[in-house]
């Protein structure tokens, strides 16, 4: 390039009038403003704290009892409002320990608007929080939970006008959510479920799925029982079969359920060639042992020492191999963060001082950057050693 | 834990992390404090599915290469943060698709000969306009340095007589400059594609800024780290570790504590520390507002500068992860910046509804980091911003249904300007509202640029009253709503530069005290 001639005055008819004006007409400015008391929190500030409170507080106002299960109507002056398959991280003191639990919003989010919402806790095996809410709570029990939480939600620029749900047991839930959305037209798809209890008697919310099938018929469940024949039932196992019976022609696949049922449907799924953005999956809470992982080499009858930084205290706690690092801390009465507790929301996340953890691939929910740097979220991750964590208390 | 520090910086946003890292690498006891359980503000990532989306950064200018540093890189290398820096491919195409506009489609190269060569070409006859433009725009950056050089505080006479075509054009609004460079309209209007980066007009937004960051962008080039922005902000969080600071997250800083004028301390929902300098990476507003009562014992000239700032552009953006590569969806560049008008201060104007078409400034990942998601996918992001507070009247009912609607027009925009078919091959997305950015980052009205810097409040105005706006002692802003002014390359510059200032600080506390 030839280079450019110095000698000329590019911009010989501007002046310098303009930086000459710039700090009067900037310190007018700033002496125009009101006095006013100054705050950053405006409209659209109040609707994020309205949407994403860190913490609610509800009372229990009705119990509805199932078999092996409850449903809790909680109500408050005030509760966020969601998208349906959402849930709430339910916090709890039990003895010694603190922990928490999602459970998946099961009224319609419009309800929310109207200070309500509704859980059901289902008695799991050796289920140490199902136990404690199923014995302990009664109305007019106050209950601490999260903002609504997690992406297991229907998403019309993405997914198929046609859903097709799989559920069971108690992940029938968060299509308990959508049905009565699309009921009252919160939402608007249509919605085949395939719902899978072990007999008739173990069908959650059969009635209120029979009146909101006669209600809309946007809204359809077939129940397939597996120990149970009955006119009227399918029976067996949601596999690909009775999936392609029932689906229409192009669906989005949402499935809520126990991890067996998710580890059923892999190969079933596969037999029916869809692509993964039709597959939508809530997430999975972790197994009784990680030797339920075929990569596990560690010896999980070990108990190994976790040390815990956290705000500067450290303290020294026992750490079962057999249960995620999680556990451990909240079994020690140490509060720290948790939402989803199957790897994938980040709530935990904690940085891995020294020692070797267990990840499963499946639930390996970490960023990028935070694997190569050491941090993990201790909800999916065992011991394979003595841990040093820093947590960070909310 | 300790409770006593030289330094509390709130806030571990880009500027944040920069003024932690610098503070206590010079040895000043520092405790960073951060809301949020991750570093970063802005600069982070998310993960949904087999995508791990990067949610702010587009191009970060001012790194260079390793052996080569520009002022930035140099920056981060100094503080001892690692980080993997991907040059992104080329500086951007610009489409203009309004009916009864004259057509824009231009792809525009790095480097300064090919930036104006490839110009020539779209727009016969602008190449001397556009030499005597990055001719401006070296006497901006020689100006800049030699302010610099000078602390901040230049010999006006020494200016005059070294930087006088500085001086004459660097506080016009860019659009003026240009007419005056006699640039071709059409040249015009792809020199300008960067306005949407501040958010201000070109007949608003000063030169001497414009033409710094559009020369940066040209000459020198733009990066990304690999792993999102996430990467950069835990290698800070890292590094400042290692220098002996203290980081705690997940912790809401509540009030200033004050005594005799100046802080002596930060109240927060773990506890109470004690400082007499902190440094903010978050608003004034919050500090001198939330955090001080609303600002009662302030001076009025304080109350009144806070009130009268102008928040800035309120970010929006829609992420996706497809489940087609790029190639085969036709999305051949990586960034995008499509527009109904080449007007921009009618695109400014029009941005403060929910318009039909809104401005877009959109980024293919992969063509900067071809394995950033599994083969056979890509991810896009789209940004727009709204100029004035209109999700305000949202409500919590509405709100989903607006966020797609605002996407769904920019995805199809997208199509349209492009002749390419996205929506059918969304696998994964999510939305970013500005009511997104007030959950995550707490900033006003959802404000991804801070205080806008149009108006009269730009960075040479800013700087130039440094010691007037510090009207409450001992308190420093190395935030975007500091004098450096917003983006990452402005924060990370700004962080440490608010340390030096506090170290000014404490030089004349001492000198107070004798």
């Amino acid at each position: 390039m030839k280079k450019f001639n110095f000698h000329v005055k590019p911009i010989g008819l501007l002046d310098m009038l303009h930086f000459k004006q710039m700090v009067p007409r900037r310190r007018a400015m700033l002496q125009s403003g009101s006095l006013d008391p100054i705050t950053s929190v405006y409209a659209v500030n109040r609707l994020a704290q309205s949407m994403h409170p860190k913490r609610q507080k509800a009372v229990v106002s009705a119990i509805i009892p199932r078999r092996d299960a409850n449903t809790y109507v909680l109500k408050a002056d005030k509760l966020a409002y969601f998208r349906a398959g959402q849930y709430v991280s339910v916090k709890l003191t039990i003895g010694d320990a603190v922990t928490a639990r999602p459970y998946t919003l099961a009224a319609s989010p419009a309800r929310a608007l109207e200070g309500e919402y509704e859980i059901t806790v289902k008695r799991a095996q050796d289920g140490f929080v199902s136990d404690y809410i199923l014995n302990n709570w009664e109305v007019g029990t106050e209950v601490t939970l999260s903002g609504p939480e997690g992406p297991f939600s229907y998403e019309p620029i993405r997914d198929e006008k046609e859903v097709v749900g799989l559920a069971g047991g108690s992940g029938i839930t968060p299509f308990m959510a959508m049905a009565r959305a699309i009921l009252d037209g919160t939402e608007d798809f249509r919605l085949t479920l395939l719902y899978g209890s072990r007999t008739k008697a173990d069908i959650l919310y059969a009635d209120e799925l029979a009146a909101i099938c006669a209600a809309t018929d946007k809204v359809k469940v077939v129940h397939v029982l597996s120990e149970e024949e009955a006119e009227g039932f399918e029976h067996g196992f949601i596999g690909a079969e009775l999936i392609s019976k029932y689906a229409p022609g192009t669906y989005t696949l949402y499935i809520c359920g126990p991890r067996a049922m998710h580890d059923f449907l892999a190969g079933e799924l596969d037999r029916l060639g869809l692509d993964q953005k039709h597959i939508r999956r809530e997430f999975v809470p972790a197994p009784a042992s990680p030797a339920y992982f075929k990569a596990y080499t560690g010896d999980a009858s070990r108990v190994y020492r976790l040390t815990v930084l956290a705000l500067g205290e450290e303290r020294t706690v026992p750490l079962r191999a057999d249960e995620p690092v999680l556990t451990a801390i909240e079994r020690a009465g140490i509060a720290a963060p948790s939402r989803c507790r199957s790897g994938e929301c980040g709530w935990c996340r904690s940085r891995l001082v020294s020692g070797q953890v267990f990840i499963p691939d499946s639930m390996d929910g970490r960023r990028l950057a935070d694997a190569g740097a050491g941090y993990i979220h201790p909800c999916s991750s065992w011991a394979l050693s003595d841990l040093t964590l820093e947590i960070f208390p909310e | 834990m300790d409770r006593q520090y030289d330094i509390i910086v709130i806030g571990a946003g880009n500027g944040g992390l920069s003024a932690a890292a610098s503070a206590c690498s010079r040895g000043f006891k520092t405790l960073l404090i951060e809301q949020h359980n991750l570093p970063g503000g802005f600069a982070t990532s998310f993960r949904r599915g087999r995508f791990e989306f990067e949610p702010a950064l587009h191009e970060l200018c001012d790194v260079g290469e390793p052996d080569a540093r520009e002022e930035v890189g140099a920056l981060i290398d100094s503080y001892g943060a690692k980080v993997d820096w991907v040059q992104v491919p080329e500086a951007y195409r610009l489409i203009i698709t309004g009916e009864g506009e004259e057509k824009v489609d231009a792809v525009m190269p790095f480097g300064k000969q090919a930036y104006i060569d490839k110009m020539e070409e779209y727009v016969p006859g602008s190449r001397e306009s556009m030499e005597k433009f990055f001719y401006l725009a070296d006497c901006i950056m020689a100006a800049n340095a030699a302010v610099a050089a000078a602390g901040g505080q230049a010999d006006p006479k020494v200016m005059m007589k070294e930087h006088p075509d500085f001086l004459k054009c660097a506080n016009y609004p860019t659009a003026v400059v240009l007419r005056k460079l006699k640039m071709p309209l059409k040249a015009q209007k792809i020199l300008s594609a960067y306005w949407c980066y501040m958010g201000v007009n070109t007949e608003d937004l000063e030169f001497g800024f414009y033409a710094a960051m559009l020369h940066k962008y040209i000459v020198n080039a733009a990066y990304i780290p690999r792993l999102r922005s996430h990467e950069l902000s835990v290698a800070m969080d890292r590094t400042i570790r290692e220098h002996g600071g203290t980081i705690l997250y997940n912790t809401l800083a509540t009030k200033i504590l004050m005594a005799d004028g100046v802080p002596v301390g930060v109240e927060t929902t773990h506890g109470t520390f004690h400082a007499r300098h902190i440094i903010s990476d978050i608003s004034p507003n919050a500090i001198f507002g939330d955090m001080m009562d609303g600002g009662k014992d302030l001076p009025e000239a304080q109350i009144r500068a806070v009130n009268a700032r102008k928040i800035g552009a309120r970010g929006y953006c829609c992420y996706i992860g497809l489940n087609r590569s790029a190639e085969e969806l036709g999305v051949h560049e990586y960034s995008y910046f499509i527009s109904e008008f080449s007007d921009n201060v009618k695109e400014q104007e029009l941005s403060g509804t929910f318009r039909e078409h809104p401005l877009q400034a959109t980024i293919c990942l992969n063509h900067a980091i071809p394995d950033c998601s599994p083969p056979g996918t890509c991810i896009m992001s789209f940004t727009t911003f709204f100029t004035k507070d209109i999700w305000a009247g949202v409500t919590e009912r509405e709100y989903t249904a607006k966020k797609r609607e605002v996407a769904l027009k920019m995805i199809r925009d997208f199509e349209k300007a492009t002749g390419t078919r996205i929506e059918p091959y969304i696998e994964e997305i999510e939305i970013a509202s500005p009511a997104t950015l007030a959950r995550y980052a707490m900033v006003p009205q959802g404000a991804m640029y801070a205080y806008s810097c149009g108006e009269g409040d730009g960075l040479m105005a800013r700087l130039q009253m440094l010691a007037e706006d510090q009207r409450v002692k001992n308190i420093r802003f190395a935030s975007g709503y500091g004098p450096r002014l917003y983006g990452y390359s402005s924060t990370y510059m700004g962080g440490d530069m608010a340390v030096k200032l506090t170290m000014a600080d404490m030089k004349e506390e001492r000198y107070e005290k004798v």
